[in-house]
């Protein structure tokens, strides 16, 4: 009952975490510096707004949509709050979730049931376990950092006209990936896509980021797609009136909000 | 009757057969509307032969939301039943009545909520028929009770469609210190009841067939009276007051309610009707005619509760005072000590001196003696959940408890043993397949009384719209006077098909 939203909320935090990204200038650079940079990248606006459609994708090629609005407010020292209300199907629709992102604390989750008519606070474990029927989890959608990690910097590779640089991210601690390979943007820093490797070594699936538009001066990839290629499924994120910086209201991330929409 | 039953049968066939069905939706400058729904068909197959038949029955629920502005909006969310559950449907009006108990007519509108939302700057007001949610407990949350419940199917469906939305006025006012949520209800409306000859009518509620004394069998007959709701005046009103606050990872409230008691109170004065056949013989015949009398009474319920997350778990608890709480008294107990011998003996003294004074005439006397089944108890209700996920699995458990400081063991009241009823629940959940599957099973157990209920169900989206579901209600109980075991007949299996737009 509850993480079925809940993930929803953590994709739609990635696909705008994914956003915060703008046109750089690169000199040589070692793989850690790139994605240093890339990390680095991800804090350029104070808040952020958008909507959203997200697909699900069987193995038979069957598709379920959900719709979504999602707000994120930043603090600084990775502090943020975000909310998120689902509009579709009508089995879900008037739900919203409230995230309280703490870098010092564990995270504080909310989430509201039409259905309950109540505002529950929840935890959740299972990282490594996928949600809502998406091919995300959430440690993918969480925050990760970038120490945890050691690169390699393969080659230089174009994709779909974009010139990337190829890393090879391999975890110091081997918990839900063997290695991620990385295609990060030469031009603009933003990933164009990643193949993730299962902790036995097998490819399991394959992130595009694509139709990158620049808004306010942010360049925001606003298709996002991950192929499991082990269970022949996908997910598939189109974000569309992103707005930044536009001075969202501290009430947003309350009680009051989340029962009573947007 | 049928008429009604009949189109939305065929309004389902065609959504269903279409598979496809659309809301209107509108967004302009002035504002939003949107009106959407969803049909709904059940059918249920009982496991005991000897409780009534159920048909199939259909539900078209409508919601219409619209908002002209940021600081207004209104909701209409109306229900069109044709409930299979009715046998013999006396009622005929259209839709549910706010005054009525028994009121389980076939078929019917029923208003769920239909509010008028106002939001200012730190201050929201709800005016118009609605439900409140109060508490931290699942299913059984003793500080929420603003809103009586329909019990036409027992209880055993879910929380929120068992609650009555009343007409009410909600004000919230948000502040850094805490909010605080006022809710004034003008009138009280009552529980509702399915029909006594239905499949859900609670046991406890019906007396005996015949009342057995050392002496004779006293043949009984039931009748069922609806409620006389107090005058419509302000001391008659209904108000309840929560304070909530987030404290470092906490959520806690406190709350105040004084108005009535939301659950099924009565009384069953008894007429009994001494007939003398043979005076000579001195040949008597007693029949007793019992009448079921709802009773509301006010009372005061000062609560509290609170969430929050420990590790990877959730925890919640919720405690809740109630002041001049009634129970009512086992039934089989209280209607025996009305005719004992030595009360027998005075009835027939009273008869014989009437029947002489009348010169033989007044051979049949009825005489009116008023049990006073409720008794007033102060009470306590508390418990505490406990719940973890873990991915697409949610494992959900509750211990809630009722003790009544001051039990007479000498008079025995339904639903608790010698002053406490603790009550088990557990909820496992488990999404496949994309989440388009789930698996859900609920259970209740009763320590004190050893009753249970166990509620498997399985859920599929065939699509985005289209949603069915198949499931069982398997109750048991070692007294049939228990919460759960009064139903222990109804074991039933049911498959809804639900198509949303």
């Amino acid at each position: 009952m509850r993480f079925e939203y809940s993930g929803y909320a953590i994709i739609v935090f990635l696909a705008l975490s994914l956003t915060y990204a703008t046109s750089v200038q690169s000199a040589e650079m070692t793989a850690y510096q790139i994605v240093k940079k890339s990390e680095d990248l991800l804090d350029q606006a104070k808040d952020s707004k958008a909507d959203m459609l997200m697909i699900l994708v069987n193995n038979k090629g069957e598709k379920r949509e959900r719709n979504l609005n999602a707000f994120v407010k930043r603090y600084g020292n990775n502090k943020s709050k975000s909310i998120v209300f689902f509009n579709s199907p009508a089995d879900v629709k008037g739900t919203s979730f409230l995230v309280w992102t703490n870098e010092l604390k564990e995270d504080k989750q909310w989430l509201y049931l039409p259905a309950l008519q109540r505002v529950r606070q929840i935890s959740a474990s299972g990282k490594g376990e996928s949600f809502m029927g998406t091919e995300l989890t959430f440690f993918d959608m969480g925050s990760q950092d970038v120490d945890d990690y050691t690169y390699n910097l393969i080659k230089d590779e174009t994709v779909k006209g974009d010139l990337c640089y190829v890393i090879e991210a391999t975890p110091k601690k081997v918990e839900f990936y063997s290695k991620v390979i990385l295609w990060i943007r030469k031009g603009n820093f933003i990933p164009s896509k990643a193949d993730f490797y299962d902790t036995k070594g097998q490819y399991q699936k394959q992130g595009i980021f694509e139709n990158v538009k620049n808004i306010k001066g942010i360049n925001t990839p606003t298709h996002i797609e991950m192929h499991n290629v082990q269970n022949g499924r996908a997910t598939i994120i189109d974000l569309s009136n992103i707005v930044y910086d536009s001075g969202l209201k501290e009430d947003i991330f309350t009680e009051r909000y989340m029962t009573r929409g947007n | 009757m049928r008429i009604i039953g009949a189109v939305l049968t065929a309004l389902l066939w065609i959504s269903l057969t279409s598979l496809k069905a659309e809301a209107f939706q509108y967004e302009g400058e002035n504002g939003k509307l949107s009106l959407t729904g969803y049909l709904e068909g059940s059918a249920v197959y009982a496991f005991d032969g000897d409780t009534p038949r159920e048909n199939p029955s259909e539900e078209l629920g409508l919601e219409l939301k619209a908002s002209s502005a940021s600081w207004l909006s209104i909701k209409i969310f109306l229900q069109a039943v044709d409930d299979g559950k009715v046998i013999d449907p006396k009622n005929k009006a259209l839709f549910n009545q706010f005054d009525l108990i028994y009121q389980d007519k076939n078929p019917y509108v029923n208003i769920n909520e239909a509010y008028l939302d106002i939001y200012t700057g730190k201050v929201d007001f709800r005016l118009g028929v609605q439900k409140f949610a109060w508490g931290r407990l699942d299913e059984i949350s003793p500080t929420d009770i603003l809103n009586t419940e329909d019990l036409t199917e027992g209880g055993t469906n879910d929380e929120i469609e068992r609650k009555i939305g009343v007409p009410a006025m909600k004000m919230d006012v948000y502040s850094d210190l805490a909010n605080v949520e006022l809710g004034w209800i003008p009138v009280y409306v009552p529980y509702r009841l399915p029909q006594p000859d239905e499949r859900w009518f609670p046991n406890v509620l019906k007396p005996p067939d015949v009342i057995k004394t050392n002496t004779l069998d006293i043949p009984v007959n039931t009748s069922y009276q609806d409620i006389d709701l107090p005058p419509v005046r302000l001391d008659n009103s209904e108000l309840g007051v929560r304070v909530s606050k987030y404290i470092a990872g906490w959520d806690i409230s406190c709350s105040y309610f004084t108005g009535y008691d939301p659950m099924p109170v009565m009384d069953a004065p008894v007429d009994l009707t001494v007939k003398l056949n043979n005076p000579l013989a001195l040949d008597y015949e007693v029949n007793a005619k019992v009448t079921m009398v709802p009773e509301i009474h006010r009372m005061n319920v000062f609560g509290f509760d609170f969430t929050t997350t420990i590790s990877s778990f959730t925890l919640r608890g919720e405690y809740a005072y109630f002041e001049n709480q009634y129970f009512n008294r086992k039934l089989d107990t209280v209607l025996p000590q009305l005719v004992t011998t030595e009360r027998q003996n005075e009835i027939f003294t009273e008869f014989i001196k009437a029947y002489l004074a009348s010169g033989g005439k007044n051979n049949v006397q009825v005489f009116h003696i008023d049990p006073n089944v409720p008794i007033q108890e102060d009470s306590m209700k508390y418990g505490l959940g406990l719940d973890y996920i873990y991915g697409d699995t949610s494992v959900s458990m509750q211990c809630i408890q009722q003790f009544i400081p001051h039990y007479d063991e000498s008079e025995p009241i339904y639903f608790n043993k010698d002053g406490l009823d603790t009550m088990l629940t557990f909820l496992f959940k488990q999404f496949f397949l994309q989440n388009t599957m789930e698996f859900n099973i609920r259970v209740a157990y009763g320590i004190e009384f050893q009753d249970f209920i166990v509620k498997p169900s399985l859920k599929y989206n065939f699509t985005d719209n289209l949603q069915g579901t198949i499931g069982a209600i398997l109750i048991g109980g070692k007294y049939d006077d228990s919460l759960f075991g009064q139903f222990n007949d109804n074991n039933e299996m049911f498959a809804k098909l639900r198509c949303a737009f």
